[in-house]
């Protein structure tokens, strides 16, 4: 690696450290196509959802369970923490490991705050007796968000041993390719949450019947 | 204990066929073991084969999966066709004949065409484009182990717990636990989304591949055609696996955890499935056809010695199949009731998809037009794909007329189209690129003679299985029917097609005896250039070493090699010794197969509901995930002396 | 550059092609004493959000209209993303990535506006 490190700072001002390695910079191409499909994976859960949407059945109705508080929260969680991961390349590029170590961790803390919220509001919406099984909506709903919550879910376990990572090498052309990458991730999610809370929330509560 | 039996064994998996495959599988395994044991070769297998990173010997490895697949498939196509020969037989019974037919569908689409085709692919394509490897060495190995295992918890589910039995499409609401309560389903589900997982990776890796390592010179529009068609079938596969694994996964929670997307009660809608299914198999058709378009563009050349003509109408038509495949998907359910519109677009969309491919078919005859024509086994393959895709063409466009449609649909008329389709596209450029590429794998032919006689077989076979199933399509013979009557003018068609069965399966036997007799006596090539060809991979030796080329070729032309040879290059082509570097190498890694191990753990597990097992597999997922996260010792540099040493022992070093 | 791909510890990385891929990198990376362009792109999202969730709490707009809009702020938005934070143009040599994310957006609409075509004869889905 160190050969490698060295090419970095020859080209250093040409090139941000991720894509200093010729290899790593090659991983970064493919987690972009790696993107792509799970675009893909999530077009087809909101496709779902758009076609079952109105499928209640006995079930609970968007009325009944949306409310605005929980959406918010949520949301600006969110947003903030991809903020802050934005923050933390920012710093990875500067070649700050402080900065950057610090900012990944509130990320991290960001992201627990979302996916706590979301539980809570799952766990809320079935103590009401929506589960899943009750409606063809109900499926789509839980599996849309709860798929979302999983990613975000993976994306902070992802990020703990990424800490450990550059806690352990610091930041080298593979540790940043790494974080890039993660990074790449995590504000894909937000515009995957951002078309969630459009789409599935904000789109069924403009009838005027959320009090 | 007697319950998990039960349940292991349930009367389904207790009958003859099953316990002749148990008797056999038990057999083979017991002798492999014996075999490796004896001849210590376990240690051997797990270095070199199992952990292995390298393309070319996990193309190998995809290919012996691919031959073991299809001759399972194989063998339930003669077991239906055996069924089906006689009026009112009762060979086997109509649940058994359900599984058959299921099992049949599910290993040749997902178990034997794809990995055929990623087989070819490993092997030639890094070759092709004078690249040392795939993009992502690991995550190649990942992907033919998830392959693998995915295969393995489909086919014992014909021993254990019992085989799935709603076809290959899996509608619900066939599927519906309700009405499906077997195991067998689960098996489908799990194992297609195991594969599934594979499948993407292998998409991505080989875009990556030809789009970040290409030697240099060789822009996109001097690329061979066959890397062309692997790319856009890597497009295909990113875009379409992701509708596949959410029908799949979403059946899978109805079914296991009790959602309500696809069942009858519940505001369920089962032909949600059927839409996202199809999103996938549609273009899916594609992702197995294409790359074989490909393989006929190298063989074609070779073997007419010109170059392929209007390579640029070739590349645009590829271009054009691919993204109009996305835009038919409903013509596999016309028969639906989305109504005229719906159905005028796709049909009018289907019947589009016709224009480009005829395009390529004028080609590769105007590229054979004033050759010098070699029929080795390869061109005949080839030469038996045009009129064999002809038409399966023009029969798929008479599917595509709606009207047509409503009277054909599910009939044999709508199986004898895509038999044309998948054998006289698919299994014939796989088999033609087996007989092209061997030497490149081996190192030596395989016999042609044999070849021959093989290709004669299975052609014969497949027009006298097939035409006639044409005609009892339009007789009113229905697919997935166990037994008919007589007196309905199906009896003696049905002779006829399964006579034409077993004479396919007489060709494949031939095959694998082409096969064995060729490994001990077969020609070896040391030229490394065996049929005078026209791309970078015939320029190093057979087979190619461990870092495929000791130098980066420099591109000026299409056809690279053949360039080199013409302007005299190629002696010039002998590696300089000094100009040999250290080439960066991916170490070889346990993690794939383990991956793969921990998945087939899970996907057992949530077969049969047993979650202490299936929790287990996924602390061994997670496990292999977190070695790889901290594993960054995956690569090393090959000394230069080596690659001396190798290159001057094949003769190649220059003084 | 030259005398850097002489000493190029990826053999297989060659020379000219590296340079090109080097050379052709968008330069959008240089860091700056503050993080001006992330921070006014945070602000930004902020922005769009609350706009959406205003329009959609008062009402402004007949549901249908309402829905248009809120999906063209959420489209904006995703290409803030896309600009500000995940870098979209950058990277060695042609950025692929641009040509198959499009794609992929493109292949997304169609699959969800045309699965809703399609199932729109069952009653229920509008």
């Amino acid at each position: 690696m160190s050969q490698a490190v060295r090419r970095y700072e020859e080209t250093e001002q040409h090139l941000p450290i991720e894509f200093a390695d010729y290899h790593e910079s090659v991983k970064i191409t493919g987690f972009w196509f790696f993107l792509a499909t799970d675009l893909l994976l999530f077009a087809s859960l909101f496709g779902t959802f758009a076609v079952m949407r109105f499928d209640f059945a006995q079930g609970a109705t968007p009325a009944q369970l949306f409310h605005y508080g929980p959406l918010i929260l949520e949301t600006l969680l969110l947003l903030t923490s991809s903020f802050t991961c934005g923050l933390a390349i920012y710093q990875m590029r500067r070649n700050n490991q402080k900065g950057m170590l610090m900012w990944l961790i509130v990320t991290i803390l960001l992201g627990m705050g979302f996916v706590g919220t979301e539980v809570h509001e799952f766990v809320s919406y079935v103590g009401m007796g929506a589960t899943w099984h009750k409606s063809g909506f109900l499926s789509a709903f839980f599996t849309l968000v709860g798929t979302h919550g999983a990613h975000v879910t993976v994306g902070i376990l992802w990020a703990l041993t990424l800490v450990v990572q550059l806690v352990q090498r610091g930041i080298t052309p593979r540790t940043s390719r790494k974080l890039f990458t993660f990074a790449l991730y995590w504000h894909f999610l937000d515009i995957v949450w951002v078309f969630i809370f459009s789409f599935v929330y904000l789109s069924s509560m403009t009838g005027g019947r959320i009090a | 204990m007697s319950h998990i039996i039960a349940e292991l064994f349930p009367p389904s998996t207790l009958r003859l066929f099953e316990l002749i495959a148990d008797v056999l599988i038990v057999l083979t395994t017991v002798s492999i073991v014996g075999v490796l044991t004896y001849t210590k070769k376990w240690v051997w297998l797990w270095r070199e084969w199992l952990t292995s990173v390298d393309h070319k010997r996990i193309g190998i490895m995809y290919l012996i999966a691919a031959l073991v697949m299809l001759f399972r498939g194989g063998v339930d196509a003669l077991l239906l066709r055996t069924q089906l020969a006689f009026p009112n037989n009762h060979f086997l019974g109509p649940e058994h004949y359900d599984e058959i037919f299921t099992t049949h569908g599910t290993i040749m689409i997902f178990f034997m065409a794809m990995p055929f085709l990623f087989a070819l692919f490993n092997v030639a394509v890094p070759l092709m484009i004078g690249a040392r490897d795939v993009a992502f060495p690991r995550l190649n190995a990942v992907s033919f182990w998830l392959f693998a295992f995915g295969a393995l918890l489909l086919n014992i589910s014909f021993v254990i717990g019992g085989s799935p039995n709603a076809g290959w499409t899996a509608y619900p609401p066939l599927t519906e636990l309700r009405f499906n309560p077997s195991v067998g389903e689960n098996y489908y589900f799990l194992s297609l989304l195991i594969a599934g997982i594979g499948t993407t990776i292998t998409g991505i890796n080989f875009m990556v591949t030809i789009l970040r390592m290409r030697a240099p010179g060789m822009t996109l529009m001097k690329m061979p055609m066959f890397v062309w068609t692997v790319l856009v079938t890597g497009a295909l596969i990113i875009f379409a696996f992701p509708p596949l694994t959410v029908s799949l996964a979403l059946t899978l929670f109805d079914r296991l955890f009790g959602s309500s997307f696809f069942t009858l009660g519940h505001g369920g809608m089962p032909m949600m499935f059927v839409n996202l299914f199809w999103l996938f198999g549609h273009p899916e058709v594609y992702i197995v056809v294409l790359p074989a378009f490909g393989i006929f563009s190298e063989v074609v050349p070779v073997f007419s010695d010109k170059k392929l003509y209007g390579y640029p109408i070739m590349v645009a038509s590829v271009l054009a199949i691919t993204v109009l495949s996305y835009g038919v998907w409903v013509h596999h359910f016309f028969t639906m009731g989305a109504g005229p519109g719906v159905n005028a677009f796709f049909g009018v969309s289907t019947m589009l998809i016709a224009i480009p491919t005829g395009v390529k078919i004028f080609n590769w005859v105007l590229t054979m037009w004033g050759g010098r024509i070699r029929f080795t086994v390869a061109m005949l393959w080839q030469l038996a794909f045009i009129p064999a895709f002809l038409i399966a063409g023009a029969t798929g466009v008479l599917l595509a007329t709606v009207p047509v449609d409503y009277q054909m649909h599910n009939s044999y008329f709508l199986i004898a189209h895509f038999h044309f389709a998948l054998i006289g596209g698919t299994v014939f450029g796989v088999l033609s690129g087996m007989y092209y590429w061997w030497p490149k794998m081996f190192g030596y032919m395989l016999n042609e003679r044999q070849g021959k006689v093989a290709f004669w077989l299975f052609f014969i076979g497949f027009l006298v299985t097939f035409v006639p199933q044409y005609m009892l399509g339009l007789e009113g013979m229905t697919r997935r029917m166990y037994t008919y009557p007589p007196g309905l003018g199906w009896s003696s068609l049905n002779l006829v097609s399964t006579i034409g069965a077993f004479t396919q399966g007489a060709g494949f036997l031939v095959i694998v005896y082409n096969v064995l007799w060729s490994m001990r006596y077969g020609e070896r090539d040391l030229t490394g250039d065996p049929w005078n060809g026209r791309t970078l991979e015939w320029s190093i030796p057979s087979p190619a070493p461990e870092y495929n080329f000791a130098i980066v070729p420099v591109v000026h032309d299409r056809d690279a090699w053949w360039d080199m040879k013409q302007s005299g290059k190629s002696e010039a082509f002998k590696v300089k010794s000094s100009a040999i570097r250290p080439v960066h190498m991916p170490k070889r890694s346990a993690m794939p197969f383990l991956l793969g191990l921990s998945f087939f753990v899970v996907g057992f597990g949530m077969t049969f509901s047993w979650w202490v097992i299936a929790i287990i597999g996924g602390l061994g997922v997670l496990a292999s995930l977190l070695y790889g996260a901290f594993d960054y010792d995956d690569f090393e540099e090959l000394d230069p002396e080596v690659i001396r040493r190798t290159e001057a022992g094949l003769g190649r070093l220059q003084a | 550059m030259a005398h850097l791909s002489n000493q190029s510890h990826h053999a297989e990385t060659p020379d000219h092609e590296d340079r090109i891929e080097i050379g052709s990198l968008t330069p959008h990376f240089q860091a700056h004493g503050f993080p001006w362009k992330q921070v006014l792109g945070y602000v930004a999202s902020l922005l769009l959000t609350a706009l959406a969730f205003v329009l959609v709490m008062n009402h402004v707009l007949p549901p249908t209209a309402l829905i248009a809009v809120i999906l063209v702020l959420a489209v904006l938005q995703a290409m803030l993303q896309l600009g500000v934070f995940m870098h979209l143009r950058e990277s060695r040599g042609s950025a692929w990535q641009v040509i198959v994310l499009g794609l992929g957006f493109f292949m997304a609409a169609g699959l969800i506006i045309a699965s809703v075509w399609i199932m729109m004869f069952k009653a229920g889905v509008s």
